[in-house]
């Protein structure tokens, strides 16, 4: 939180400085920004802080010009309480406070991102205490705001600030190499799987069952699997299977606890997440030489036949599987017939009961 | 009644509810691990505890489905070869030319139908179909109970077999038991509302005189 203090004594030095500069806030945002810019227009403009830092508050005059906001907004719109010079003094006390009291600038016009990014993780670590953790500026920019995705790799950049390893990773993969190479526009970017403002906790059981959903949006969209010879029926028939029904029967249960034990395999499990490879590719933890690996990661002491149990999301057919197809067909057979040879002699014996009377 | 039966004894009557509660207690917990995507299931695995402890009492009722199954082939068998009871469920002949003579019955074209003994060829086809779907549902569900272990020995397709077979069988299962097994012991005209005969272990010496003549007959000569 910025405090605005109507005395000033830490801005003493400045305030002698300025004393004579015009009161902004009057005229056109133009016209105010020119009136800012006389000082902050410096490039040695500082200030020192009381942990002993430095900070610059050098404003780029271009910056402003190239920001989506341009030159429509005042500087005062986002720095309030800064009408009068010298500028009330501030309660922050490290350039990380400073900072991180920035997201209260956007909240007025942007009161929906705002709202979403409170229920966010990085909303909770600021919170917990963190400073560093970031807040609307550090993604948007501040007098340079552009959109944030464009082009998509910005929102990579933009993340690998602080998470690169994560996004070496990323970019690595099946789909952030497709993004960087040529620019993919179906290939999920960070926002698409983490959300952008409202960005959950991965680590946490509720969030982690969900993840099949996510892979779903673009995995069931047959036009767009359709693109790459992709199959569509990957969710189905995970959810069918044994790890499936286990994730679809605990979605509901709310268990926001971290958990370094899954309670069942989830995509991400076998495939992985940042550094999904394609099914084929020599690294992929699915490719069937690397899958017992895999299988071992939670059963340990399974055989080499073990990953057979899993039909790797192919239907059963007389082509694929054909033992499993023979087993379904015999009994979509059987069943049927048995059940109305039994309702055909129940319903004789009533005709006959009847007949008789 | 004073002219009643004795036609189950406390082992067969014992059996019987163990089957049928162990039976309640394997669908309640399977089916909805078959139908996970449906609101119902959800609903009934929240209300028993969530996934985890469904599994663990469907595998632990499936084990004691295979004792009380165990037990049961056991000792009549013991029974049988021992000449204490006669092998009163094994089919034959007569129970093929029955159910032709009952199926004539019914649509008329003889007039009298068939005299069954102890066990008429519908009972000992419910108990055959019990017995067997029995097995193959315990050796399913033993795969799937170890796969690991199973996958040792056997090729991995023997899961996806077993998943199919044990999930379709069940399925026959629950058809069977809610389609002919409430049929004839609740809804058939002759018992309608409740046969109680299996939980008593009595049962009307006019009804066996109707259901069971030869058995009856037998009876009276030895007596």
């Amino acid at each position: 939180m910025l405090i605005v203090r109507p005395a000033a004594s830490a801005f003493g030095l400045m305030a002698a400085l300025l004393v004579f500069a015009p009161v902004p806030a009057a005229g056109t945002a133009e016209e105010e920004i020119e009136t800012c810019l006389a000082c902050h227009g410096d490039a040695g403009l500082t200030k020192d802080l009381p942990d002993g830092r430095k900070i610059s508050l050098h404003v780029d005059r271009d910056a402003i010009a190239r920001s989506v906001h341009g030159r429509s907004l005042r500087c005062t719109d986002c720095h309030s309480g800064m009408v009068e010079v010298p500028h009330p003094e501030r309660a922050a006390k490290t350039a990380e406070e400073f900072r991180s009291g920035f997201r209260e600038a956007c909240k007025p016009c942007h009161f929906d991102k705002y709202a979403q990014s409170l229920d966010g993780v990085h909303a909770k670590v600021l919170a917990a205490g963190n400073h560093a953790a970031p807040v609307c500026t550090d993604c948007h920019g501040a007098h340079d705001v552009a959109p944030a995705a464009k082009p998509r790799t910005r929102i990579s950049d933009t993340c690998s600030a602080c998470h690169p390893d994560v996004a070496d990773t990323y970019l690595k993969s099946v789909h952030g190499s497709a993004l960087a190479r040529d620019g993919n526009r179906d290939v999920p970017i960070c926002t698409d799987c983490h959300r952008a403002h409202d960005i959950s906790d991965p680590r946490i059981e509720s969030w982690l069952v969900k993840t099949p959903e996510l892979c779903a949006r673009c995995h069931t969209d047959a036009k767009m699997m359709g693109r790459y010879g992709l199959s569509t029926n990957v969710v189905q028939s995970y959810l069918s299977d044994f790890h499936g029904v286990t994730a679809t029967l605990t979605r509901s249960r709310h268990n926001d606890a971290r958990s370094d034990v899954r309670v069942t395999a989830l995509c991400i499990d076998c495939h992985g997440v940042h550094d999904i490879a394609k099914t084929g590719d020599a690294r992929s933890p699915v490719l069937r030489a690397n899958l017992v690996k895999t299988c071992r990661k939670c059963h340990p002491t399974a055989g080499e036949n073990f990953p057979d149990a899993w039909l790797s999301h192919y239907e059963p057919s007389w082509g694929k599987a054909p033992a499993v197809h023979a087993v379904k067909v015999f009994y979509g057979v059987f069943i049927p017939f048995l059940i109305g040879g039994l309702c055909l002699q129940i319903l004789l014996q009533l005709w006959r009961i009847v007949v008789n009377r | 009644m004073k002219d009643d039966l004795v036609r189950f004894s406390l082992r067969q009557r014992l059996e019987h509810l163990l089957v049928m509660l162990l039976f309640v207690v394997l669908a309640l917990t399977g089916f909805p691990q078959k139908f996970s995507g449906s609101g119902w299931a959800r609903v009934l695995v929240d209300a028993m505890g969530g996934v985890e402890s469904v599994r663990w009492i469907h595998r632990m009722a499936g084990l004691a489905f295979a004792a009380v199954c165990a037990i049961h082939l056991g000792t009549v068998i013991a029974l049988v070869l021992t000449g204490k009871a006669r092998p009163s469920m094994v089919p034959g002949r007569k129970d093929f030319s029955d159910a032709v003579q009952t199926l004539k019955y019914y649509l008329g074209v003889v007039d009298v139908p068939a005299r069954f003994d102890r066990f008429d060829y519908r009972q000992k086809f419910e108990y055959w179909g019990l017995v067997m779907g029995g097995l193959v549902m315990i050796a399913t569900g033993l795969i799937l109970y170890f796969p690991i272990l199973v996958t040792r020995v056997f090729p991995g397709v023997a899961i996806p077999v077993a998943k199919v077979a044990h999930s379709n069988e069940g399925l026959m299962a629950l058809l069977v038991v809610t389609v002919w097994h409430v049929y004839n012991a609740h809804l058939n005209p002759d018992v309608f509302p409740f046969d109680l005969t299996m939980f008593t272990g009595r049962i009307s010496r006019h009804r066996m005189e109707h259901e069971h003549p030869l058995e009856l007959a037998r009876r009276e000569r030895k007596a």
